[in-house]
Order: structure tokens, then sequence, then C-alpha cells
């Protein structure tokens, strides 16, 4: 209520983030050192194993999927909403692509295309679901996405380990794609997906900066209140902020089966925890975009590292997960992220 | 009598370049009522809050009974014995009124807190100092004047020695003031010390002993209540003449533009907040609702609006039927309107004072081709307000959340004014501005009006009501109780009806009792 309580930016300050970072860097450290690991080693480790020039593509090929994921989050985080249901999202995406590769009787760059839309329509629907849900029957979205993930996540499940399974496999997974279906590759792993996701990451900065819509994201997402009294059309917005938000879920799901899975595996989308790393990223940038970018491409550096210093030292690559939780505390406490102001 | 109570030397508060408080003495004696006036942005409620211990100065002393303070917080200012009503209230929303007012100093049974007991005391505080408040109410659901009243009781409860007064009487009608006022004679009477903020020249001249003004963070003048004069203490204040009455000519009332047909706001369960209530708005009019608040004006106002959807009854702009549609449908069909919350309604605080103008006007030229927003054109848009409307603020890129409290209503009176829409809804227009920006807002409004606007004015203010409304409804328990034309309007005849007392009014044939 105070007209004064809030202080200006909402982004950390600029001396906070390095702060923040440090003092992960030592916490772990000290975790390591506790361990009977070495430090220094660990941090060379992850170091070399994220920038050098040679990982490059590693680190990149990681940074796709967590981006686009942070994207997801930070979008509807923008205007004060929440998308828990990355997960249920990308599974969509994923297997709407698989799907539409496998069966849609379409020549080469065609399919790609055929298949990535129908991935994005497919998750932003289901995304807008919940939006839809909300500003009809007022169900909280910080409930309505969470929950519709598991049904998701179970019906994609269900799919692939029966109906739709790959017989020469014992797996539960899909048959490979077509070749045509594929998306080209750059050089190693490297694929047209971080084409695709670049562009994607320049048109949110864009449309957050430039244009009518991001302003009024951006106005709802510092006063819902104020925005409706202004002129502002919530509930389409909401519904429109949503399914942009699935479809980038989508787009991710679809590049990692179309461009380095190349078929839908039950678990696989998931087990590396993109929507998690990247609804971290996005909180940590208050859901400004440039920033959550940053932050997604710091996440996939640390977890790119993590994996070479688990295979370079003994030391396993939980730590660098704690690093990431330990910058977010920290970062959280300082900022008073959350705090109810009187 | 005159030993001095409070006293600061030397104050001087700075935010980046603008210094706030520029080396400011103030003494006050103890069992007095020490006015402490200036324009918006003048360094009041800065001044305010530092001898609260709610900021710290960048120099300067604060002497309290004799003794050098040294705040670490607002508690060392509390328990010090010192008490204030905070301009922007200090407020939590979503908790009931008895638990705002005994929040920090809860009545308590066995080591917990005595629920029944503590509403109890609220309800008797209320009661004894006739502030019409339910203390079981959530205070987010209450308007502006009842805060405002929330907000006194709270310091009263604390039964402070001295009490901090930051603009008490901004949306309090005149009998709510007149009570205030009966409180704050029997506190001095029992030497307690009043520090007042208020840009009221009339309630300085009744109530207070001393005035100290300030002017761009300086103390510029020091004078004795009685010796002095109202016309006085605004060329101290403005360094000119302003003129406290607005000139209007007759209306000339044209085609109905906002038209409601027995609107009704239900409440869950009791009787309606608004019951079947009849306008019709014209082009060229101002018409005023008076009304205590807490008697409906609020919610009628949302519903006209489109903030809330009415339970019955329709609501046409322009022969629109707008009655269940979003605010931007209404402001499409012709809305313009300034919300009495400012701060969370009216503006969004961490947006800048360009973003927050904008609003409105972002979807069209110039300000944008209806995708892409023109950065320059906002700026431009911005600029252009300020400078018109006066308004205080080191650039427009910062955010209108620094302002202070009348600078930032003028954001938001600059916004809907410069929409030059057919129809105008203004609740409490002129809440916390300064004389000099009340008479220019004024002018605006009647301004609005000539140029063929329809105008529907609420305000707790009756002689703003007076002066610029052609016609004044009066809104009691929901209700449209009377109709008047502004000739058959004075203060005292409004003050019966507001109480509702229709048949102590003398009413003439040109004026309706519904
Ligand atoms: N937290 C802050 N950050 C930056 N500037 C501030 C802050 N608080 C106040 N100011 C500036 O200090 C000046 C004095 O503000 P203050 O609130 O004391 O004015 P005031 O005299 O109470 O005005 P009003 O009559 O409008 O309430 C204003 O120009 C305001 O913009
Ligand atoms: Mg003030």
């Amino acid at each position: 209520m105070s007209e004064r309580s809030l202080r200006a930016p909402r982004l950390p300050r600029v001396p906070a983030v390095p702060l923040a970072i440090g003092i992960g860097i030592l916490i772990g450290g000290l975790l390591v050192l506790a361990s009977g690991g070495d430090p220094i080693a660990a941090y060379r480790e992850i170091l070399i194993g994220a920038l050098a020039p040679s990982n490059w593509p590693n680190t990149l090929n990681w940074a796709v999927p967590l981006v686009g994921m942070t994207l997801v989050a930070a979008l509807p985080l923008r205007g004060g909403m929440v998308n828990l249901g990355g997960d249920g999202q990308l599974v969509i995406g994923g297997l709407a692509a698989a799907m539409a590769a496998l069966y849609l009787p379409l020549p080469g760059p065609l399919l790609i295309a055929a298949s990535i839309l129908c991935a994005m329509v497919a998750s932003g629907l289901y995304a807008s679901l919940a939006a839809w849900g909300e500003t009809r029957f007022g169900i909280p979205m910080l409930i309505s996405t969470l929950l519709l993930s598991y049904p998701a996540i179970g019906i994609a499940s269900y799919l692939v380990g029966f109906p739709l399974r790959d017989m020469a496999t014992g797996l539960a997974q899909t048959r490979m794609i077509p070749d045509a279906a594929r998306l080209p590759v750059i050089s190693g792993p490297l694929n047209i997906g971080l084409i695709l996701m670049a562009i994607v990451a320049v048109a949110v900065v864009f449309y957050d900066r430039r244009t009518v819509g991001g302003y009024e994201l951006r106005m709802r997402g510092l006063n819902a209140k104020f925005a409706g009294y202004g002129s502002v059309r919530l509930a389409a917005q909401q519904v429109r902020v949503m399914f942009a938000s699935g479809a980038i879920a989508g787009l991710v799901g679809a590049i990692l089966v179309l461009g380095s899975l190349y078929r839908y595996q039950d678990g696989a989308l998931l087990t590396p925890g993109y929507t998690w790393s990247g609804l971290m990223a996005a909180l940590l940038a208050g859901g400004a975009p440039l920033g959550a970018i940053c932050a997604g491409l710091f996440f996939a550096g640390l977890q790119t590292g993590g994996f070479a210093m688990q295979r370079e030292t003994a030391i396993p690559r939980v730590l660098t997960m704690i690093l990431q939780s330990v910058i977010i505390l920290f970062l959280a406490i300082r900022h008073g992220v959350g705090r109810k102001s009187s | 009598m005159s030993t001095i109570e409070l006293e600061a030397r030397s104050i001087v508060k700075r935010y980046g370049p603008l210094v706030a408080n520029d080396h400011i003495d103030l003494s006050v004696l103890s069992g007095e009522v020490h006015a402490v006036m200036g324009e918006n942005g003048a360094g009041k409620s800065t001044l305010m809050s530092i001898l609260y211990g709610m900021q710290a100065p960048d120099s300067g002393q604060i002497f309290l009974r004799g003794a050098e303070m040294r705040y670490r917080s607002a508690l060392d200012a509390i328990g010090a014995g010192m008490g204030m009503v905070h301009q922007a209230f200090k407020l939590f929303n979503s908790l009931t009124v008895w638990e705002n007012v005994v929040y920090g100093m809860e009545p308590t049974r066995f080591g917990f807190i005595d629920r029944r007991e503590a509403a109890r005391r609220v309800a008797a505080l209320a009661d004894r100092y006739r502030l019409q408040v339910d203390p079981n109410a959530v205070v987010g659901q209450l308007s502006v004047g009842v805060r405002q009243r929330v907000e006194i009781l709270k310091a009263l409860y604390r039964d402070a020695r001295v009490l901090i007064l930051d603009e008490p009487t901004a949306v309090l009608t005149p009998q709510e003031r007149d009570g205030l006022f009966d409180i704050i004679r029997n506190l001095t009477a029992d030497d307690r010390t009043i520090l007042f903020v208020t840009h009221k020249l009339h309630e300085v001249m009744a109530i207070t002993d001393r005035v100290t003004v300030l002017r761009d963070g300086k103390v510029v003048d020091r004078m004795v209540t009685s010796e002095t004069s109202a016309r006085e203490i605004i060329r101290a204040m403005t360094g000119r003449a302003v003129n406290l009455t607005v000139e209007k000519r007759p209306s000339e009332p044209g085609a109905v533009v906002l038209e409601a047909r027995g609107l009704t706001v239900a409440t869950d369960g009791g009787k309606p907040v608004v019951d079947r209530v009849d306008l019709a708005i014209r082009a060229g009019e101002i018409v005023g609702i008076a009304g205590v608040a807490g008697n409906g004006q609020t919610e009628l106002i949302e519903a006209l609006t489109g903030l809330r959807i009415p339970d019955g009854g329709k609501v046409a702009i322009n022969g629109a039927d707008v009655t269940a549609l979003d605010v931007e449908r209404h402001r499409d069909a012709g809305l313009a309107y300034i919300p009495e919350d400012r701060a969370t309604t009216g503006t969004a605080l961490a947006a800048s004072a360009a973003d927050n103008l904008a609003m409105g006007f972002q979807r069209k030229p110039p300000l944008s081709n209806g995708r892409l927003l023109d950065a320059g054109a906002v700026t431009a848009h911005a600029k252009k307000l300020i400078d018109r409307f006066g308004v205080k603020i080191g650039s427009e890129q910062l955010a209108v959340g620094t302002l202070s409290g009348g600078n930032l209503q003028k954001v938001v009176v600059a916004r809907e004014l410069s929409h030059a829409a057919p129809l105008l809804i203004a609740e409490q227009p002129t809440r916390g501005v300064d004389v000099g920006a009340i008479e220019f807002i004024h002018a605006q409004l009647v301004a609005e009006r000539d140029r063929g606007g329809a105008v529907l004015l609420v305000s707790a203010e009756l002689t703003e009501i007076l002066a610029l409304s052609d016609r004044v409804l009066v809104m009691f328990d929901g209700r449209i109780l009377a109709e008047l034309p502004a000739a058959e309007a004075d203060e005292e005849t409004l003050g019966l009806l507001m109480a509702g007392r229709v048949g102590e009014a003398h009413l003439s044939d040109g004026t309706e009792a519904a």
C-alpha cells in the first residue's frame, strides 16, 4: 500500500550478482573440501568444461533448451504470472513433433517446418488452457499449470509405451524419424535449433522493449490493477502470453526430438531438468528477458562444466546444482524477492 | 506550556542530486499544534519520516524533550512516545481493521491475542472519536476515506505524546474533520504535541498555533497563526497570490453521456452497497457526488467504470451499453477516469513516469502504430504533461514511486485529462495536491466542461463540490438521497443530507428528495 515501499529497479543491482556468485563458489568449495576433494581442481574442470573453445559446441547445445525454457518461464513472469507447466508443455511439443515427423506425408524442409509448427501449436494451446481456466473459472495458474503437467507426461508416457512404441527396441520410445525430418547439422552436436532459438530470444527481447504488447505486459507485472484500469484487456492478454510461452516450450521439445534424439523417448526430455533450471534463471532476473537469457546461459555453462568435472575428478556434478541454488538463495535474500510490502 | 518538546537541527536529506531537506531547523513546543506547510515536493513528508525514525537524515540532529535521539528505526520513536498518521497509508491490506489498529500492541490473554477484547477496544475507540469503521472489515476492501480513518485510529490507539499527522484530512468530510479537530484539542489540552501537515489553509487557521513553511527543502518562514493570514501563508509557500475561487459560467448541458438505471452492487449476504441508483450526466455539465466515505460512492464508481461488474441495472456511455464490459471497453466508449487511489490503481509505482503517462495512449498514434511503440513519442508525451502540470520530478525516466504524494496525484490527473474524453469521472481529483495545483486542476475541470465534456466529480471536500458542480447528488447508505441544483446547495444543507437527515434539510422546490 505504501506509495514508496517499492524501490524502482527490480533487477539485482550490478554488484549483487558477482557477490552472490562469489559466495556460491565459496560455499561450494567448502563442501568439496569437507568431502575430501580439491576445490581448485573442481572449479578448473568446470571452467574448462564450459568455456574451453573445444567445448563450446557442447555448452551451446545444452544452452539451447535451457535458454528456451528460461524464456518459457520469463515471458509470463514479466507480467506477474507463473507458468510451472513447462515439463508438460515440453513433452507435448516433443511428442507432437515426433508424430508429425513420422506420419505427415511431406517432403524435406516442409516436414521439418510442419513438425515444429505442430509442436508449437499443441504446446501453446495446452498452456493457454491454464490461462483460460483462470480467467474463466478463477483457477489459479500457479496450481493449474503444475497440475496439467502430470496428465500430459502420463499420457505421453502411455502413448510411447504402448500404441506408438517402436517394437524393434525394448524401450518406451517411438520409431526413429525419417532423415528428412532431422534438423540440419551446423557442426558437431549443433544444429539449426541453435539459430531458431537465437531468433526466438531476440524476438522476445524486441517484444519486451519495443512493442505495445510488451509494454502492456510489463505494466501488468508491475501493477495488474493499474494495467486493467488503464485499458489493458487482462484476460485476453493472459491467454495470449501463455500461448506464446507454451509455444516456446513446444519449440524446445521439437528441437530436442528433431535435432538430437531423432525419436520421442519416454523421460528423455525431462531428466535434464531444463524446466526448473529455466524457471530459476527467469526468477533470478525477475522476468526481464535479457537478464533471464544471460542467467540461462550462465546455468548452461555451469551444468556442462559440471559434467566435465564429474568426468575428470571424482566430484559428482551435483556440486553445480548446489552452486546454482546457493546463488539464487543469496540473491533472493539480498533483494527480498517476494517480500510483501505492507 | 512552552518547553520545547521536539526539535530538529539542521536536518539534511538528499536523494541523488535532489536535496529534499536542506538544513531544516524546526522546534515544536509541548502542547501546541504546529503546522508544516509547503507545495508538493517541498519536503514535508520526508521531514516527518525523519522525525519519526523511518528514514535516517544524511546529517542533523533530533532532540526529544532535550535529549538527543538516535533512532535505529521507527520502533525507537514509537518507544519514545511518538505516533504518526502516514500520508501514504501504512496498512496491511489483507488484515482486518482491528488487526491493523492493535498491531504491535495487542491485548493478550494467556499469551494469546485476545481477539474479542481487541475488536471491542477498537470499536470503543472508533466510537469515542466518532470515526465510523467496522473493526472486522478487511482493510484492502475499504475505500480510501475509510482507510484514512483506520490510519488515524491506529495512531490514536498508541496514545502517543507527540503525534505527527501527514495530511490526515485529505479525504475526510467536513464532519469527520471537525471530529478530528475535537480530538486534537483534547490531546493538546492534555499537553500532547501535534505536528500537522496539510494543504488546507482553513484548517491551519482553525486549529494550529504556529506554522513552519518549507519551499524546495528549506524553511522559508515561521509564523504565529494568530498573527498571520491564509494569504500570507500562500505567499510564503508559492511566492505568488493564488486565486481560490473558481471562475465559471453557467453550464449549458447537452446530450446525456453517462446514464445508469437501477444500478445495484450487492455484498455477500448483507444489503446492497449501491442500491438501485439512477443517474444521467450530460455533456457540458459537472455533476458532483457528495457523501460520507463508505456510503457506496466507491462501489458506484467501480460499477460505472467497469472495474466491477454490477449485480443489477444498466450503464450506458454515449448510448452504448457497457454494463458488463471491462474498463477498456468503457474507455473505448469515451471514458477517462481519475481513481481515488493513486498508489494502487492510478499508477504502477515501480514504472517510470513516461510509462505511467503512456497508459491508455499506447495503442494509438502518436505513441504507437498499434504494434510498435515509438519511444521518442512516449518521452515527448511525458515531458509535455510533466511540464504542463508542474510535476516535480527529476526526469521522466524515474519511477513514480519516489514522487511526493501530491506529485503522484498530478501524474494521474495529467494523464486522464489529456485524453480529452467525452466523459470524465474524477474521484478526489485534488487529493493531496497543493493550493496552486488545486487552482490549476479546478480550472482544467471547468475547461473540460466548457469543451463539452461530461464530468462526474466525487469528492469528500465539500468546498470542492460546491465550487465546481452544476448539480449535486447526495449519496447516503447506497442510494442517491437527493439532487440539488448548484444554487440550492450549501455546506449546511449538504452536511445534513450526507448524514441522512432529509427532514431537517430545508429543501426548496428545485430540489428532489428521492
Ligand atoms: N525515496 C525517494 N527517492 C527519491 N526521491 C524522493 C524519495 N522520497 C522523496 N523524494 C523526493 O523528495 C522531494 C520531497 O518529497 P516529500 O514527499 O517530502 O514532499 P511533500 O512536501 O510531502 O509533498 P506532498 O505535499 O506532495 O506530499 C520530492 O521531490 C520527492 O520526489
Ligand atoms: Mg507528503
